[in-house]
Order: structure tokens, then sequence, then C-alpha cells
């Protein structure tokens, strides 16, 4: 797996953002002129690399620098640690802006704790740095708890930099028509709210998120949204409570949400509550691909683009593999001995690294 | 809950089609027709209703902000001017019976372009907002005047990052100059073959020499060109239609899917051509007897192909923005995406509107290269380009999928206010679009099979239309 978080040694007293640069290739008569949040690398050995810049000295340990050129790490000297914010070759970076929510979703892979730090100053300078044409995710917990903050931050990020762009994961609970005046400051073509619908009937949605009136909440939300012109991905995580109903859901996604930019059928992640209520959610869509399938179709056939998510290709019929991308971030995505020797495996997503072993897809297995 | 209204229309087998201003459809009966008409809904139907979204409870609630943006995305915004469909010459190397435009013969003088035209034309390129155009070079045939399309496209390229060049050639006559000219990525054809070798000899070439040279010609390119590269539309004749099976085995054969069946437009010479009587009925037959041989002959052959025009009303029904045809474009703006200009350097709002003007029955010239754009005389054609007042779509339950064409209308009755009901165009697309929901409700597997190929889809069941029993 991926290293999110790096061992560092700092002389700083307080937590920063720092960009690291190797510069390997450069003298340094003609390196160019370091940002005062770089560090450019100044000695590589065996176990450490040592960076120097205007916010002072670092040492990063126990990873080549050659994996962290260019990455934007919030250093925190007290604890000797480094969350890598940015990783420069990867298309999956995500800020989490909290770990509160306000909904307790039955497969929630990060459950909700209590505290909060606001992290938002810092996350302001690590997108500032981010390599160009770059998408940075935004999730939780719940980012629009702080709202006006994430707001405020989203505002100024896309006017400094109008190259990047964002994906906010967010329940939809929290816009209203107060919002209006701070989101249309805000660039809302480059930003996607990654927004979970579980069912149209209320019940059910509700109680997969643990909150009663969530639903409808949801749906006035969703027309604020409409009204904006702001581009939504439906999130559909399918699940046991939910599966029956989904040609259901694509037949209100025609007919009543025909403005979303796409919609997601996603599989659980076993993690969190998700690995906790595995065998009373776990959703075999590689037996019961049929419903899934005729859903897929429905909303394709009105023009609206609908996906699969983080399904493994072996579990899906071919005629539909092309519409799996492998949209498992890269530092938890694991292939199973299973997927030796598969043909699909460069275009495949794989598996959750916590994917249980005896658990899960009937149909598993590579494909020749 | 406040129910938007519905339009209807009795199916053929005895059901009726029910659709809002915003194109939801469903398909019901009299009970259902009656309740509605009488205020009697039960819950259940109110229930069928909601979730299919014919009604809201408050403005700007969820169902009232979709229903609006359902709406406006079926209808036509205006366009960047970005498509030019160019005539350099007049002349032509063939004397089809039915050709649209009265092409002139090909060794006439004062039918292409001349020095200043070229220069006006450019000039007028210059000023489109670009970063894209698309450049439709027709005639006439335009391979006649080979060194004005290099001229066009040389300054295109130079002008526009991203260009792309359709040649409507006859393919008759290719020297080693068009060669070249066509083999560039940028640049398409689109050609003329009327289904079988019989039927393109007697409606185009008229010796087989010359019909000799047609097919070496397709077969050259087609062996040359990757595939996407050549289009190609019979133009059929309502009195003796090609062998349809022969059509499609042939454009198969020739890589070409997607077959624009074309009845003979009723400008230039065709308008001499004596089609016999009942035209519209014969041909909305021959039109529907196609489709049921294609869904036949894909379940068949599992090869699938169709018919462009009616895919595109298709997926005009079920989706929001799929208005690609100028037919089905609502409001259809002129002069907005694209414009004509003809071999003297006049603009047009359409070729159509070039065909009539060119047989003198009425100017719908809209100004020239050396003046410009007349905005008046567009602004007094767009008065009619929208079916949304008209007296008859009002009612109509197509009226959300349809469009309009004045210039037709024009052309076929000298006016724009005829009773749209007794019009070719309202004859036409109503039997297009019962054709469209005929099939869209049918629950044989090799209709199915063709309608979810058509749509891009893996899979067409019998629950994707709509049903409330």
């Amino acid at each position: 797996m991926i290293p999110l978080r790096i061992k560092v040694e700092t002389n700083a007293d307080r937590p920063y953002v720092v960009r690291l640069r190797s510069l390997e290739a450069e003298a340094w008569d003609s390196a160019p002129t370091l940002h005062p949040s770089e560090a450019a690398l100044k000695h590589a050995g065996p176990d450490a690399a040592d960076y120097a810049g205007e916010g002072g000295r670092l040492r990063v340990l126990g990873i080549d620098p050659s994996k962290v050129d260019g990455d934007v790490l919030l250093v925190n000297p007290s604890r000797g640690t480094a969350d890598r914010l940015i990783r420069s070759s990867s298309q999956h970076n995500t800020f989490l802006v909290t770990e509160r929510c306000d909904q307790v979703c039955l497969m929630c892979s990060q459950p909700p704790k209590k505290h909060h730090f606001d992290l938002f100053p810092y996350f302001e300078t690590a997108a500032l740095l981010a390599p160009e044409h770059a998408t940075i995710g935004i999730s939780g917990g719940e980012p629009t708890l702080f709202k006006t903050e994430l707001f405020r931050f989203l505002q100024r990020v896309l006017e400094a930099r109008p190259d990047i762009s964002f994906h906010v994961l967010t329940n939809g609970q929290h816009f209203d028509e107060e919002d209006l005046n701070a989101l249309s400051h805000i660039d809302l073509g480059r930003v996607v709210w990654g927004i979970p619908l579980y069912s149209s009937d209320a019940g059910v949605h509700d109680e997969i998120v643990g909150k009663e009136g969530a639903h409808a909440q949801l749906l006035r939300n969703l027309a604020l949204m409409c009204r904006l012109g702001a581009q939504i991905e439906l999130r559909t995580v399918l699940m046991r409570p939910n599966a029956d109903g989904l040609p259901g859901l694509a037949r209100v996604i025609g007919s009543t949400l025909p403005f979303i930019r796409t919609w997601a059928v996603m599989q659980m992640e076993n993690i969190g509550f998700g690995r906790m209520n595995w065998k009373s959610l776990f959703f075999d869509s590689s037996e019961g691909f049929e419903l899934v399938g005729r859903s897929i179709d429905f909303v394709r056939s009105r023009g609206i683009d609908a996906w699969l998510y983080n399904f493994p290709l072996c579990t899906v019929p071919p005629e539909y593999r092309h519409l799996a991308p492998a949209t498992i971030s890269d530092w938890k995505r694991a292939y199973r001995v299973e997927c030796e020797g598969c043909s699909l495996k460069e275009a495949c997503g794989g598996f959750f690294e916590w994917h249980p072993r005896d658990h899960g897809y009937s149909r598993l297995g590579a494909v020749q | 809950m406040n129910i938007w209204p519905l339009r209807f229309r009795e199916l053929s087998n005895g059901s009726t089609l029910f659709a809002d201003d915003a194109g939801g459809f469903f398909r019901s009966g009299q009970g259902f027709l009656s309740r509605y008409a009488t205020d009697d809904l039960t819950a259940a139907d109110v229930a069928f209703l909601r979730e299919g979204n014919h009604g809201f409870d408050c403005e700007f609630d969820l169902s009232w902000t979709s229903f609006a943006y359902r709406w406006a995305r079926r209808q036509s915004k205006p366009q960047n001017l970005s498509y030019a469909i160019l005539v350099p010459t007049l002349r032509c190397n063939l004397t089809c019976g039915y050709c649209q435009v009265s092409r002139a013969p090909e060794n006439s003088r004062g039918f292409d372009w001349s020095e200043e035209t070229l220069a006006g034309v450019l000039a007028f390129l210059s000023g489109l907002d670009g970063p894209d155009v698309k450049i439709e070079f027709q005639g006439g045939e335009p391979l006649l005047r080979i060194d004005l399309l290099e001229a066009v496209r040389d300054y295109c390229r130079g002008r526009f990052s991203n260009t792309q060049f359709v040649v409507c050639t006859n393919l008759q006559a290719l020297d080693a100059r068009a060669w070249a000219f066509l083999d560039a990525e940028d640049t398409f054809i689109s050609t003329s073959f009327d289904g079988d070798r019989t039927t393109h000899e007697r409606q185009r070439t008229h010796s087989a020499d010359a019909t000799d040279a047609f097919f070496q010609n397709l077969e050259a390119a087609v062996s040359r060109y990757p595939a996407g590269k050549i289009s190609a539309l019979p133009t059929v004749d309502v009195a003796k239609p090609p062998d349809f099976h022969a059509l499609l085995d042939n454009f198969e054969r020739y890589g070409i899917r997607s077959v624009y069946l074309r009845p003979i437009n009723y400008q230039g010479f065709a308008r001499k051509l004596d089609q016999g009587d009942n035209v519209l009925v014969r041909w909305n037959r021959l039109h529907s007897e196609f489709i049921e041989l294609l869904i036949a002959r894909n379940y068949q052959t599992g090869q699938f192909m169709e018919e462009y025009y009616f895919v595109q009303c298709l997926k005009r029904v079920l989706r929001l923005d799929a208005d690609n045809h100028v037919d089905i474009r609502n409001p259809n703006f002129f002069a907005a995406d694209y414009v004509v200009i003809d071999h003297d350097g006049k603009f047009y709002p359409t070729d159509e509107a070039r065909m009539l003007s060119r047989i003198g029955r009425v100017d719908l010239s809209i100004g020239d290269v050396a003046a410009g754009i007349d905005r008046a005389k567009v602004a007094l054609l767009n008065s009619g380009a929208s079916n949304h007042f008209d007296p008859d779509c009002i009612h109509c339950v197509y009226q959300p999928f349809c469009g309009t064409d004045v210039i037709d209308d024009i052309s076929r009755y000298g006016r724009i206010d005829v009773a749209r009901r007794d019009t070719w165009f309202c004859g036409r697309q109503l039997s297009i679009f019962d054709k469209v929901f005929e099939i869209l409700y049918r629950q044989d597997k090799p209709t199915r099979a063709s309608v979810a190929a058509w749509l891009g889809v893996n899979s067409w069941s019998a629950d994707m239309a709509p049903v409330h029993s």
C-alpha cells in the first residue's frame, strides 16, 4: 500500500506545508528559484533525505526521494510525521477536511468522530502548490458542516489557480438558499459534487444514512443545486437493502434528476461500518448483475452518463466492462491471487486492500 | 399535486400516448384519459404521475425545477456560427433527374466563384469566432474547382485550431490532385449512392461507363480510407424505390452502417418529376417498411445498421439534447450555427433555401459575402422557426420532440401559415414519431435488440418505456 503519512525530522516548531523538490538534474547555480513553500533536496542517503528551504530544514525518513518529488506535505513537527496532502504522481489526492458527520451510514468506510481541527489554511496553501490541471478531492466526515470555510476555500483557490478543479464528497444536507450568494462566487464549472442517493424510497434512504428526513432534505437541496447549475455526481452504493430498488431509482433519475452529470453505482468497501455490517449489506453483483445492468441501461438510454465504480472487471459481464473504470484509489488498491495472469488487470481497479478473502463475489477470477 | 398539462394521441394498437411539455411521456388507455379529463384521478394515477415527474407540489421544489430543466434542455439554443456550406461551383459532370439545385452544365460559364467572391468568403470565415470550424463543400460537383477547395482549406487551417472538411462529391472523376486533397485526415467524403447499380444508373449516371467509374472510385476510396471517412446516402424515388435488401447489403459492404433514406426533395429539377398520387402516404409506408427490414436484418445478422433520421428521432424522444438534425430542432433559428454560401457569394439559411431561390420562386438569400448577413431578413424567417405557438402543434403529443421546416412550407405551399396537419413536413414527422413509439413499446426480441443498439446501450427491456395501466 502507498504510505500517506511518512516520518520526518524538522527544526520547525509548528506545523507547515511544504512542497518537496529534488532538482536532481540541475546544478545549484542554475536551479530555478524556490517558492517560499518549497524545500529542495540537498542530500539523499540510504535511510533519509535532507531538504532545505525558507521554512527550514527537513529530513524525510524511510522513503526514496524520487517517490516524493513534487509532493506537498503537511509537516507536524511535534509528532515527527508529515501527511502527503498531494502526491504529485497520483490522480487520487483528497483533503479530509473533517471527521464530523451528521449521518451515520450503515456502510460508512470512515465512521465519524466528534473532534475537529480546522486545517483549511493548510489545505489552501497545499492546493495552490498542486501540479497543473490537478483535480483535488474534498472529503470527510461531512465537509459542508464547515461550509463557510469550505466555500471560501473553493472560491480563493479556484480564483488563484484557473487550471485546477475539485471533487467534493458531501451528503448534500446543508445547502440552503442563504448559500446562493457564496456559491455564486465559486466557479462551479470546476467543482463536481459527489452526493449519495441510495433509493427513491425515502424510508430506505433514511434507514441507510441513519437520519430521519435526510431523503426529503436531499431532494430539496438537489433542486437548489440544479438551479445553480452545479455539477452533480450522484452516488449509489449498492447494498442488499437498496439493490431491488435500483431500477426504480434509475427511473426517478431519468424523470426527476436528469440534470446530474453522472450516476455512479458503487460497490461496497469493507472497512469501518462497512466491515461491521458486511454480512447483512454486501450485494454480490457478480451473481445479480441483471438489475444493475438494466438500471444502467435505462439511465444511459435517457442520455445520462452512468458508471460502475469499484467493480472488479471479472465480476462484470463483458458487455458492461467499458462502464467500469478503475476507480479504487491507488493507495488502497490491491489485487488478489486470483488476479494473477488476468488479461484485464491493466484496466481493472482491482479490490480494496481490505476486501475480505473469504467473503464477497461468488464469480471471480482471472479473465483470459 | 399540480399536474402539468398532458397532450395525447391514440396509437395504432388502440392505446393512448400521453406527453407533457417537457417530453415526459407514457402509454395508457381511455380509462386514464377519462379520469384525467374529468379531474377524477385515483391515488394510483397520482403516484404514477409523481414518479414520472408530470406534476409538482410547489414552485422551486425538485419536481418543478426538474421539469423546468427538462423543458429548457429540449429547446435549441443559438450556437456560434461555426459551420459553412460552400458552393464554389454550380457546375456538375452528372445530370441527375432529381437534382435539387438545378446544377449547371460542366462546361458552362459564370457558375463558379470569382476571385472577388473567394476573397469575400475567406474574409467572412475570418470573422468567425472559432476555435472550431466545419466546412462542407457542395455543388454542383465541388471537385471541379479543387483550386478553390484548396484555397479555403489552406486558409482555415491557418485561421482555426480545429478544422473539419466534408467534400460532397459524386465520385465520378478523381484525378491525383483530388485524391491528394481527400487523403488529408481532416477531410471527409460524402457521396450519393442510390442503393443498387440499376437504380443508381437510372437516377444518376445514365450510362454503364459512368456507373463503372463511380463504383471503381467508391471501392478505391473504401479500401484507401479508414471506417468513418466516407458517408453515403441514397435518394429514393417513391415511385421506383431501390431493392432495400440490396441497398443494405451494398452499404454494409462499403462499411457504411448508417443509411439516411432521403426522399426526393421538392426543389430544383425534382419539382418536374411525376411521383404519382399520395406521395406522402407512400413514402411513409416505404420508410416504415425499411425500418422493419432493418430490425429483422439486424437480428438475423447481428450486425446492426440504422436509418439515420429515424434514430435521430428515437434519441430525440428519450434524450434532452438530441437535436443534431435540423428537422427536430426547436426553435430552428436560421443562420445561427451554419450558413450556406452559393456560387455567386450569396448567403442562404439552408441548402433547400438556396435551391428554392435558384428556380426563381422566391428569393430566400440573406445577404452576400460583400454586404454580410442580412439580419433583418433572418429575423423575419425566424419568426416562423418555432413550433411552440403553432395552433396545431400546441395540441400535438409530439410537439416536444418535433421541429419546424419553414423553407419546405414555402417551397410546397408558397407560405408558412398552412394548417400544420396539411403539410408534408407534419405528415412525415407524425408518421416517423408514430413509428418511434410503436417500436419503443414493442416486446419482440428483434425490435428490442435494434432499439438497444440504436441507443448505444446493452439492453432495452419492456419496462423501459413507461406504461400506466
